[in-house]
């Protein structure tokens, strides 16, 4: 095989193909491989962990079609510390791959192409849908971040992509706060819905570029595809929680705040907050304001609090603090209503004016 | 033709697909699949992806094939399958999740510079009638190290919290005085350290490690009978720790006098400070036992389940420990501490043969070591050479087989119980001082294991 490919556009497709290499070493050499193949179709680029995998185009021109594999890792700091433009060439003889830049030259050992597994591209028979991709990175890049990262429960570990009325949906939990996005798209009218592990969802979504992107999907397999590349990914295939029937319909205490005020007051008591990180949200209707309150033994105490138009009752919640700032970062719009529906009840966060996006957060013990 | 049920069918396939593919690929491909079921010649083997069916079915598909029609024609075809998540996660082991108290890990945590296991304080330990002599001296010992009761002997059976109270001891003294050496170790280590620095010619090198501690704590020195050049070696240790006013705390399953093969003159200094038995703790101190240690993982019994482990098992503390982490192991499980019935039956696998004897075995192997005819343990004579076997029977049946006063005088030619009460603790008080017993004693219950 001998190919030519600009420099800087290997370097990107590279980083972008190596974060699907499988990382732990235990497993077949070739999975922490990057696969190089050169044939009718031009030049591609694979890597597969088997829980998700990318195939993707690069341009270039193939003198000589062929195929090798070679560590991902090895590939990636080379092509990363190239400087300037120009064109490299790839040139495999025996088991090693001589890359040839302007001035330089290495030589690289090749790892055997010939266990490499098979992309599976899933029949369209539950999901096919086409979507921008910003559209859908901001969907599922919104609420990934709220998924457990344990695999005891694979479902919590998930993100829910569901469809319907020409809504999609995307939810994550990890059972003590919950985040769910919504986009509306016009002329969809499948009703679908799906899990996809979110480790390999936040993966896929760094990958993907703005353009637009056909989804397609079976009981077992995603694939995420456009002209330029495709990523497929395991679906995990437990009920998802019916999470639905959590969110409150009612609530007791309702308080609008700025979100850049709720945030550093956060901020300032995250410092007092004890092991639990727990820190006291009051609601007070009359002075209409906000206290948050935490205090640590070794630390100290503090209490601080923000002007807020509060509706409804007085209460006071403990919370993590972690879990308040969160979503704080996902909502775009300047003021943040904060719901209460009552004692070791929920509470929701919404920004002002935005239907889309939804957090609930559980409180502590009292 | 034998059935054989899907689990075993994959095990043996796998056993040979191991030698026919690499062992990357064996564990990148074989470890999370497993045969569904067996339906109509067809084996259905459940994968994880489609990942994982694609390459079965293009690389493995003919070897897998093979390998079972070889194990019978039976099998006509392979299906693959990709398995929901929770059927394969209900054939890996269930992992409990125990929202309750966690064990602490602290709990096998020694440290390596004093070898002292910080589970052992004088706080966890109970005491009771059977030990409070041996807790007031170690409390003692520590107020002037060196100088109250050096060297401190603290002697008792296997499991009555010997090795607790002596590093007690030591973890106390870490605390009172910082600035100060403290080591545990057994008279095991100390011979193998001992047998070791002889062999590497760094002999001297260990007579100074040992000789800096402030508190050399050492347990089961027992272990040193036969062991003459260690013994000897403990004896110059024990010389010039003593000269220098350093505490020694030793512990040992018998009173000084009563190991064997010991020299004489390390039996002497080991004796020369304070010498305690722990005893067998009474019903009492059974169950503030069982209770301290359960309230030590958070859980309270009632009391009647409290008071029915205390006695029903029989034997060392040590023995009540074990059943007391399993009552713990229940009920983080289950949530709920175990009740009267659960305990009961939990406790059967814990019981154990009860040591039985025939009288007359004991007296035919007494009869034996002194010599003398066995038919006259059982008259009425009051010679000499009998009546110190015959005494000597009577202690070891009470003592070692819990045989009641007035069976052991009847058996023994019908006496009466308070002549056996008399002899037995006659006996007993005699061991404390007369070696010679001690040692006889200590031989004849060698014969009779």
């Amino acid at each position: 095989m001998i190919i030519s490919i600009d420099k800087k556009e290997l370097a990107e497709a590279v980083s972008s193909v190596s974060r699907f290499a499988e990382r732990r070493s235990t497993t077949l050499p070739v999975l922490a491989g990057i696969v190089i193949v050169a044939g009718d179709d031009g030049i591609k680029l694979r890597a597969t962990n088997l829980e998700t995998g990318i195939d993707r185009k690069i341009n270039g021109t193939i003198k000589d079609p062929g195929v090798v594999a070679l560590s991902a890792n090895t590939l990636r700091e080379i092509t990363s510390s190239f400087t300037g433009s120009g064109q490299l060439t790839l040139e495999h003889g025996g088991d090693t791959v001589v890359i040839t830049t302007g001035t330089g030259r290495s030589t690289l050992k090749t790892l055997p192409y010939e266990d490499f597994p098979i992309l599976p591209f899933p029949e369209a028979t539950a999901a096919n849908f086409s979507i921008s991709g910003s559209l859908l990175k901001n969907l599922i890049g919104t609420v990934a971040g709220c998924a457990s990262p344990s695999s005891v429960r694979p479902e919590l570990g998930s993100v829910l992509i569901s469809a319907e009325g020409g809504v999609i949906k995307a939810v994550a939990t990890d059972s003590f706060r919950l985040a769910e996005k919504k986009i509306t798209i016009p002329g969809l009218n499948s009703q679908f819905s799906f899990l996809i592990p979110a480790k390999n969802a936040l993966d896929i979504m760094q990958t993907l570029p703005d353009e637009m992107i056909e989804v397609r999907s079976d009981d077992h397999q995603c694939a995420f595809s456009c002209p330029s590349m495709m990523l497929t990914t395991r679906l995990v295939t437990i009920a998802y929680p019916d999470y639905a029937q959590i969110i409150p319909k009612s609530f007791v205490t309702d308080a609008t705040v700025l979100r850049k005020d709720f945030e550093s007051v956060l901020k300032q008591s995250a410092v007092f907050s004890d092991s639990f990180q727990k820190v006291r949200l009051g609601f007070t209707v009359g002075d209409k304001k906000v206290t948050i309150q935490a205090q640590n033994n070794d630390v100290g105490d503090s209490s601080d609090s923000i002007s807020a138009v509060v509706k409804g009752d007085e209460i006071e919640l403990s919370f993590n603090f972690r879990y308040l700032t969160a979503p704080l970062s996902l909502i775009t719009s300047e003021s943040i209503t904060l719901s209460a529906s009552g004692i070791g009840r929920p509470l929701v966060i919404k920004g002002v004016g935005d239907a889309s996006f939804l957090y609930l957060v559980m409180p502590m013990n009292q | 033709m034998d059935r054989i049920d899907p689990h075993e069918l994959w095990e043996r396939t796998l056993t040979q697909v191991e030698l026919s593919v690499s062992p990357a690929n064996f564990n990148t491909w074989f470890k999370d699949s497993a045969i569904i079921k067996i339906e109509d010649g067809i084996v259905y083997i459940g994968v994880p992806s489609q990942f994982f069916r694609d390459w079965y079915i293009k690389k493995f598909n003919t070897l897998l094939l093979k390998i079972i029609r070889d194990i019978s024609y039976e099998y006509r075809n392979i299906e693959y399958m990709i398995v929901k998540d929770v059927a394969r996660k209900s054939k890996e082991v269930k992992k409990v999740a125990r929202p309750t108290v966690e064990l602490p890990l602290d709990d096998f945590y020694i440290n390596k510079s004093d070898n002292l296991n910080p589970r052992y304080t004088f706080d966890t330990f109970v005491v009771g009638s059977f030990n409070e002599m041996a807790f007031t001296a170690a409390k003692a010992a520590i107020e002037r190290p060196g100088i109250t009761y050096n060297p401190l002997f603290i002697y008792g059976d296997t499991g009555r919290g010997k090795t607790h109270l002596i590093q007690a001891i030591g973890n106390q003294f870490k605390k009172l005085y910082p600035n100060r050496k403290v080591f545990y170790l057994t008279s095991e280590k100390f011979s193998v350290d001992y047998l070791d620095s002889l062999q590497n010619g760094t002999a001297n090198r260990f007579k100074d490690k040992y000789r800096q501690y402030d508190l050399l704590i050492m347990d089961d020195v027992q272990f040193l009978a036969k062991k003459d050049k260690s013994a000897e070696e403990l004896f110059h240790l024990f010389n010039s720790l003593y000269d220098n006013n350093k505490q020694i705390i030793f512990s040992s399953d018998r009173a000084p006098v009563a190991i064997a093969d010991i020299a004489d003159r390390l039996k002497g200094r080991l004796s020369s400070g304070m010498t305690i038995d722990i005893g067998e703790p009474d019903a009492e101190s059974r169950i503030a036992i069982v209770r301290k240690k359960v309230a030590l993982h958070g859980i309270t019994l009632t009391d009647e389940v409290t008071e029915y482990i205390a006695t029903a098992v029989a034997g060392s503390i040590r023995e009540l420990e074990g059943v007391i982490n399993s009552v713990v192991c229940h009920t983080q499980m289950k949530g709920i501490p175990p009740d009267l019935l659960e305990i009961k039956a939990s406790l059967r696998s814990f019981s154990r043969p009860q040591k039985t004897v025939s009288v007359k075995h004991v007296v035919s192997k007494v009869a034996e070591f002194y010599g003398i005819d066995e038919e006259s343990i059982y008259e009425k004579t009051r010679r000499r050479e009998v009546v110190r076997p015959r005494q000597v029977i009577m202690y070891i049946l009470r003592e070692d087989f819990s045989v009641s006063y007035p069976t052991i005088g009847t058996k023994l030619g019908g006496r009466d119980h308070t002549t056996v009460i008399h002899s037995c603790e006659k006996v007993k008080r005699e061991v404390g001082s007369d070696t010679e017993l001690a040692k006889e004693i200590q031989d004849i219950r060698s014969l009779l294991v």
